[in-house]
């Protein structure tokens, strides 16, 4: 055969994969136009018998997204419902390397059942604990905390596909999609909504579409760009959003979308552990993580062993990316209670700590309500040795106490309640005694400890941290600092 | 007499002694447990201790002021450094330390001494120093360190020991919380909310124990171990430090193995007869050994040498992984990581599943299928250097390998991955892949597996030549 001739076929064959292949046209829906240089199109398992085993299964390549360079991968349910065999995990394996030495983040849609069954070669030790070159658990597990690695679960994913989502930072998966195990005889795999509930996925998406969008807000945040921001909608009335009456709940996320730059907020992890909301954001432009207590939620905002979780790894994330660290306050402290011991707060409650002890970047806390007891640790860390909030602001609203003041009230007026005559006259012992330490903790008071860097006005919040964070430019580590905790 | 500045130091001292005390002595003895002098008593050498804090906190009235509440040593155990503290429950609840512990905390970062902390009480005092109308003073300070900010430093850089003998909630048991190593005796609890807060909050009229129950936390993985006294609390915690030093010379195992291998679990013995041919007599030290059963972890000694030990068990359900077993193993291995004990890891396991609480009913069942409490096990792997032997001794399906070991390639692989000849590799057995396909760096027989490892690990560096050498903490011992 002539080279010609070689040539001829090379581009027929790279020919035939265009327009044809569902991975390929998502790679390309997310990546600028002509910006996608493939890896290994030619690449077959050596048991292409039937001639179209395009790239194996597995799409990849480098690509840019709003002009900032990524290492993507796709698979392919089109060819061995998108299988892994040891050629195609070798093409990983490279985009990998490629996202570790050039920092760049990693992305993979992910849809298929793990293993080639019928693959001729030794499986790989994703089945079997055996020495092999499979290396793509490995460098996942090396970019953790490195670069920013994102799955988008678009369809099944069984197996070793399970594995890697599970093994980058956040989880995008679709409405319908699904992740499990699938053997010979059996298929055991559950809702990704269903895996949502538990943590185990960050966002759902309605579709690809949202996936992709969601995927290109993450990485603008990454690839931060300062200079155009909006003035969220609700800025001016951010303190309308806190009724006045303190029994009255109010949904922390509008706090949230009115204090960052308009559409910025990106909340993950919102089906789980659902008294701690967590949520990339911008602020003037520059990306931050909030950590915010969310008094409407079936916990009232306390923080049980979920939300613990939830935030400590929320918080680990942010220090790996260099994003400041905001912290809203409304909580009644750690859940407390036989179901919530049992669930190990014990052990769960010192993770946030120990992550907000651990962290490097900049935290900013505002306390809008109150913080009993452990709360107000869990959420700006103790910060006595190492870090202290650069910044720790009160609105004048705040209270705080050892415990609920109802509590304490209840406590340490607990002969007179029990003799009370009437529910409602112990009431009001309890709450007259519970108002006279709540006047003791909020509005000037707590600003004359200096317990509080200052008390702002609610409409302040925003400009006063966005001044600091200017003056603060972000700090990425220079090295690996630690892994994010997948959990 | 005259007071002079001598008398007036030795009356206020033997005012903190049980000796001036003998009702309140009497309570403590009654209840079945030590004194908080009498802890540190028997934990420490004799002679050895210097006592930190004496007078302290004793007001004119010769009553404890707030905050205090226990007592502070720097000692020896088994001719070791330690710290040890005890809360001292009798006094108002128990002081949780946050005036006494911030300097032996800093002792202990600077000095890499251990700690060994006796924490029941209730948490801080309604009326606590730090506390300004209500606000925690948290603005500005800069310096030394609370002793929650503390533990998180000390965390994976010195060995911390809670003991919890008695009620210990809030503070007091966030402490324990932060603990590498939690041993708590029957009848005790740990828990963020004691009973009156769970009364005002919900309404809920609950014994300490009823609420958080060591007995609870141990088979729910809130503890270490569970003990039944004090004393045996206090033997634990030596005997968990003894770890910390290679012994010069080992002891044989309890048994060998013969020629025939171990074919299937039929026994609830089985893994624990193998792991007794192995190591050094009676040198097992099982930690969690009642939560997440399918795998079993623990310290262990092989001619002499400190190692980790982690093993499927086979026996219940197949060796199955759940999340459980595999945030137990992941601590596990950030714990030997830690403190540079090498591991050996027993590999027999069907494989990673995930539990769902089905129906109204809400019993458990399992699934294949990972979760990411089974890739923090990989993550562990992966960021630790101390080395790691396997033996595939049976199945190793479904990732467990993965979880048990780490991946077979570059950054984590084995120091030497052995099979036992009928270990199964999918349809294959070990010896086909290992002749085949060269799956492992060798197949070998259990009679000749002990002194592989023995062999192996007198290639590496002692324990405490590996920690010298560090010069600054690798990474948190995860407290799930």
């Amino acid at each position: 055969m002539d080279d010609k001739s070689r040539q001829e076929i090379v581009v027929a064959r790279k020919l035939a994969q265009e327009g044809s292949i569902n991975a390929r046209s998502l790679i390309r829906s997310i990546s600028d136009t002509g910006s996608f240089d493939e890896y290994g199109a030619l690449a077959t398992s050596d048991d292409d018998s039937d001639g179209n085993n395009y790239s194996d299964g597995l799409i990849c390549g480098i690509a840019s997204v709003n002009d900032k360079s990524v290492a993507i991968a796709a698979y392919d349910r089109g060819i061995h419902n998108g299988t892994q065999t040891d050629r195609n995990m070798r093409k990983l394996a490279k985009m990998i390397y490629l996202a570790q030495k050039n920092r760049w983040p990693f992305i993979i849609f992910l849809e298929g059942d793990g293993a080639r069954r019928d693959e001729p070669l030794l499986p790989p030790p994703i089945i079997n604990y055996t020495r092999a070159r499979w290396d793509v658990l490995e460098g996942l597990t090396e970019l953790s905390g490195w670069v920013p690695t994102i799955s988008i679960v678009t369809g099944d994913s069984h197996d070793g596909h399970a594995a890697i989502a599970f093994l980058t930072d956040l989880v995008i998966a679709t409405k319908g999609s699904s992740i499990g195990s699938i053997n010979a005889t059996r298929v055991t795999s559950r809702s990704s909504e269903e895996l949502a509930n538990r943590g185990e996925v960050d966002v759902i998406a309605d579709d690809t579409v949202d996936a992709i969008r969601t995927c290109k807000s993450l990485l603008s945040l990454w690839y931060e760009s300062v200079n155009e921001f909006e003035e969220p909608d609700e800025a001016a009335n951010i303190s309308s959003i806190v009724p006045p009456n303190r029994r009255r709940q109010y949904d922390m996320r509008k706090v949230i979308n009115a204090f960052a730059d308009k559409n910025s907020t990106l909340e993950v992890g919102s089906r789980w552990g659902s008294s701690m909301v967590t949520a990339f954001a911008k602020l003037y432009g520059r990306s931050v993580g909030i950590i915010a207590n969310q008094p409407m939620s079936a916990r009232a905002g306390a923080i049980d062993s979920a939300a613990a979780d939830k935030a400590s790894r929320f918080i680990e994330c942010c220090d790996s990316y260099g994003f400041p660290l905001i912290s809203f306050i409304d909580n009644p402290g750690y859940m407390v209670g036989p179901e919530a011991e049992a669930e190990g707060m014990a052990r769960h409650h010192a993770r946030p700590l120990a992550a907000l002890h651990q962290r490097n970047v900049p935290l900013y806390s505002v306390q809008i309500r109150k913080a009993y007891g452990l709360g107000p640790y869990a959420m700006s860390g103790f910060g006595t040795s190492r870090h202290v909030p650069d910044l720790r602001l009160a609105w004048p609203s705040v209270e705080s106490a050892g415990m609920s003041l109802e509590g304490a009230a209840y406590l340490v007026k607990r002969r007179e309640i029990k003799a009370a005559s009437t529910p409602q006259e112990a009431r009001e012992i309890r709450d007259l005694y519970a108002e006279e330490m709540r006047d003791a903790s909020s509005g000037l008071n707590a600003g004359r400890t200096f317990s509080f860097d200052d008390i702002i006005l609610p409409e302040e919040t925003r400009p006063r941290i966005a001044r600091h964070l200017i003056r603060t430019p972000r700090r990425i580590p220079s090295r690996k600092v630690r892994p994010i905790d997948p959990k | 007499m005259d007071e002079t500045p001598l008398t007036r130091l030795k009356s206020a001292k033997t005012k903190r002694f049980d000796s001036a005390r003998p009702d309140a002595v009497a309570k403590v003895h009654d209840s079945g447990h030590l004194t908080a002098r009498e802890r540190i008593a028997n934990l420490l050498d004799p002679e050895t201790a210097v006592e930190f804090g004496s007078i302290a906190a004793i007001d004119t009235e010769g009553n404890w002021v707030p905050e205090y509440g226990g007592v502070d040593f720097i000692g020896q155990v088994n001719n070791q450094p330690v710290i040890a503290s005890s809360s001292d429950y009798t006094d108002k609840g128990g002081g949780y330390g946050g005036g006494r512990l911030e300097h032996l905390i800093a002792l202990s970062q600077q000095h890499r001494w251990p700690m060994v902390l006796f924490v029941d009480g209730g948490g801080s005092r309604a009326r606590h120093p730090r506390t300004g109308l209500g606000h925690t003073e948290l603005s500005g300070q800069f310096g030394r360190y609370t002793h929650f900010d503390g533990m998180a430093q000390l965390s994976g850089w010195v060995p911390t020991i809670a003991i919890v003998a008695g009620p210990s909630f809030a503070g007091h048991a966030s402490i324990a919380g932060f603990s590498d190593f939690v041993i708590a005796t029957k009848g005790s609890a740990i828990g963020m909310g004691g009973p009156p807060m769970v009364e005002a909050a919900l309404g809920l009229s609950l014994t300490p124990n009823e609420l958080a129950g060591a007995e609870m936390h141990d088979k729910l993985g809130g503890i270490d171990l569970l003990v039944d006294s004090d004393a045996e609390a206090i033997k634990a915690a030596k005997r968990y430090l003894s770890y910390f030093e290679d012994n010069a010379s080992g002891e044989l195992p309890e048994r060998s193995l013969s020629d025939e291998l171990p074919t299937t679990a039929h026994e609830e013995d089985h893994i624990f007869s193998i792991i007794r041919s192995l190591i050094d007599a009676g040198s097992y030290f099982e930690l969690r050994p009642s939560f997440a059963t399918t795998v079993t972890t623990g310290l262990a000694r092989v001619n002499g040498k400190t190692i980790g030990l982690l093993a499927n068990n086979s026996f219940i359900r197949n060796g199955e992984i759940d999340e459980s077993a595999a945030t137990k193993t992941a601590r596990f291995v950030e714990l030997c990581d830690s403190y540079e004990f090498p591991i050996l890891s027993i590999l027999d396991s069907v494989g990673a599943v995930t539990s769902w609480a089905e129906g109204a009913t809400g019993v458990i069942t399992t699934e294949p299928g990972l979760s990411r409490s089974h890739t923090r096990a990989l993550m562990a792997h992966q960021h630790r250097t101390v080395p790691l032997i396997s033996i595939q001794i049976g199945k190793a399906g479904g990732f467990s390998g993965h979880i048990m070991c780490g991946s077979p390639t570059g950054h984590t692989s084995p120091l030497a991955s052995f099979a036992w000849p009928n270990a199964e590799i999918g349809s294959i057995d070990g010896f086909s892949a290992t002749r085949n396909m060269n799956a492992f760096d060798d197949v070998i027989e259990p009679a000749e597996t002990r002194k592989n490892i023995v062999n192996l690990l007198n290639l590496l560096p002692s324990q405490s030549e590996r920690r010298s050498l560090i010069s600054e903490k690798k990474h948190s011992v995860d407290t799930w």
